[in-house]
């Protein structure tokens, strides 16, 4: 029993840093649409952001503006957000 | 953490010293994390030298550059003092040629590449395009031969092949990959998968289902079956015809020409892989790898071979 219920924590435990890394997003680019997905494993995610902000900007400074929201969940050792696999920001 | 004077001295002479440098996790050899294997891939394949830092050899090192970038993943690419950016970043420039215009490498214009497709492929792809209106399929090829296939927009520099009435989009180091394929769809015990034989893959050990096996044999396939268990093994349980892995069988294969099939099999698909990568390095290019070994040949095809 104890084993079965296992996974749904870990799923529960996986949206909630979703979640917060969404709010990140929003706080630092408001109006964002934020999507954000598990990746290919524990700690790992896939992002997508679109806002009219990144209109005209380089890939580097458009990711750059989304980076920074996480950097304080991806400081560390332990952070809860290991490594994001895609990161696709699009203007709106 | 501030990052220290010293640090970022450090960092500002290297940065100076080195046309390329990547700070990245392990080294150009051996790569600790698959972002920054990609990164490295790259830039192999543009041919220019670089310069690697390891960011494990040091904690201070490794939350350092990420504050002295203002960038919160490894890996991080500098080239002539200006960050590029990660592996992400590094990717899309590689295949739109803007890296290879920063690195002062020309790169070379790419034809379309020739593609097929099987009618269940077509039809597939049709209609996965309806409902992604807009947007075309885009077919990712990396540097070790992995397929990531998704509907996304046109990108400047893309290789457009239109086949059977479906659109496929490439970006130039894909297509350069992509020469030749043929995509086929195939059932799959959770509905259908796209399957694609590339001739431009280098060998590997390619995966055999017990049941193209037991396909091959009704079929007469012309092939050679080869059990790397030891006769104490055998004794208790046997594919038919499935030769043993000893010095004349090996002095056999090598004598074979190098396009010859040739499946492995085991207990349970392990011991039979490393033999399989050996023959693989051997430069043999048809190796199989009986999935499962001995163990899913009972199981699945025949009840009476035993199991143990």
């Amino acid at each position: 029993m104890v084993s079965a219920r296992r996974p749904e924590r870990a799923a529960v435990l996986t949206m909630t840093i979703a979640d917060t890394m969404k709010a990140a997003i929003e706080e630092a680019i408001a109006g964002a649409n934020v999507d954000v997905t598990p990746g290919s494993g524990q700690g790992h995610f896939v992002v997508q952001v679109i806002s009219p902000v990144f209109a005209g900007k380089s890939m580097l400074e458009s990711q750059r503006l989304v980076l920074s929201a996480l950097a304080p969940l991806m400081k560390g050792d332990n952070a809860p957000v290991h490594a994001i696999d895609n990161l696709r920001t699009k203007a709106s | 953490m501030a990052l220290s004077d010293s640090l970022r001295k450090q960092f500002d002479d290297l940065i100076a010293k080195n046309k390329v440098v990547l700070f990245m996790k392990g080294n150009k050899h051996f790569p600790q994390c698959g972002f920054s294997a990609q990164v490295v891939g790259i830039l192999k394949d543009t041919g220019v030298p670089f310069e690697t830092v390891n960011v494990l050899s040091d904690p201070a090192v490794r939350d350092g550059i990420k504050e002295y970038s203002n960038w919160p993943t490894i890996p991080q690419l500098y080239v002539n003092g200006e960050f590029i950016g990660g592996c992400d970043i590094v990717k899309e420039m590689y295949a739109q040629g803007d890296l290879q215009t920063k690195l002062g490498v020309r790169s070379e214009p790419v034809a379309a590449p020739a593609v097929t497709l099987d009618d269940g492929a077509a039809r597939e792809i049709a209609s996965a395009a309806e409902q992604n209106k807009g947007e075309f399929l885009r077919f990712d090829i990396n540097e070790t031969f992995q397929y990531d296939l998704y509907f996304g927009e046109r990108k400047p520099g893309d290789l457009e092949v239109t086949a059977k009435g479906v659109t496929l989009l490439f970006d130039p180091a894909s297509a350069k990959r992509a020469n030749g394929i043929h995509v086929s769809w195939v059932s799959t015990a959770d509905g259908g998968a796209f399957k694609i034989d590339n001739p431009n893959e280098p060998a590997r050990v390619k995966p055999l289902a017990v049941n193209e096996l037991k396909q091959w044999f009704e079929e007469r396939k012309h092939f050679e079956l080869i059990d790397v268990r030891g006769n104490d093994e055998r004794a208790i349980a046997m594919i038919q015809n499935a030769r043993m892995l000893d010095s004349a069988t090996e002095t056999h294969l090598m004598s074979l020409d190098k396009a010859s099939p040739i499946v492995f099999q085991c207990h349970h698909g392990r011991r039979s892989r490393s033999a399989a990568e050996r023959f693989v390095r051997e430069g043999f290019t048809n190796i199989y790898n009986l999935e499962g070994g001995i163990d899913a040949w009972s199981v699945h095809v025949d009840p009476n071979v035993p199991r143990y």
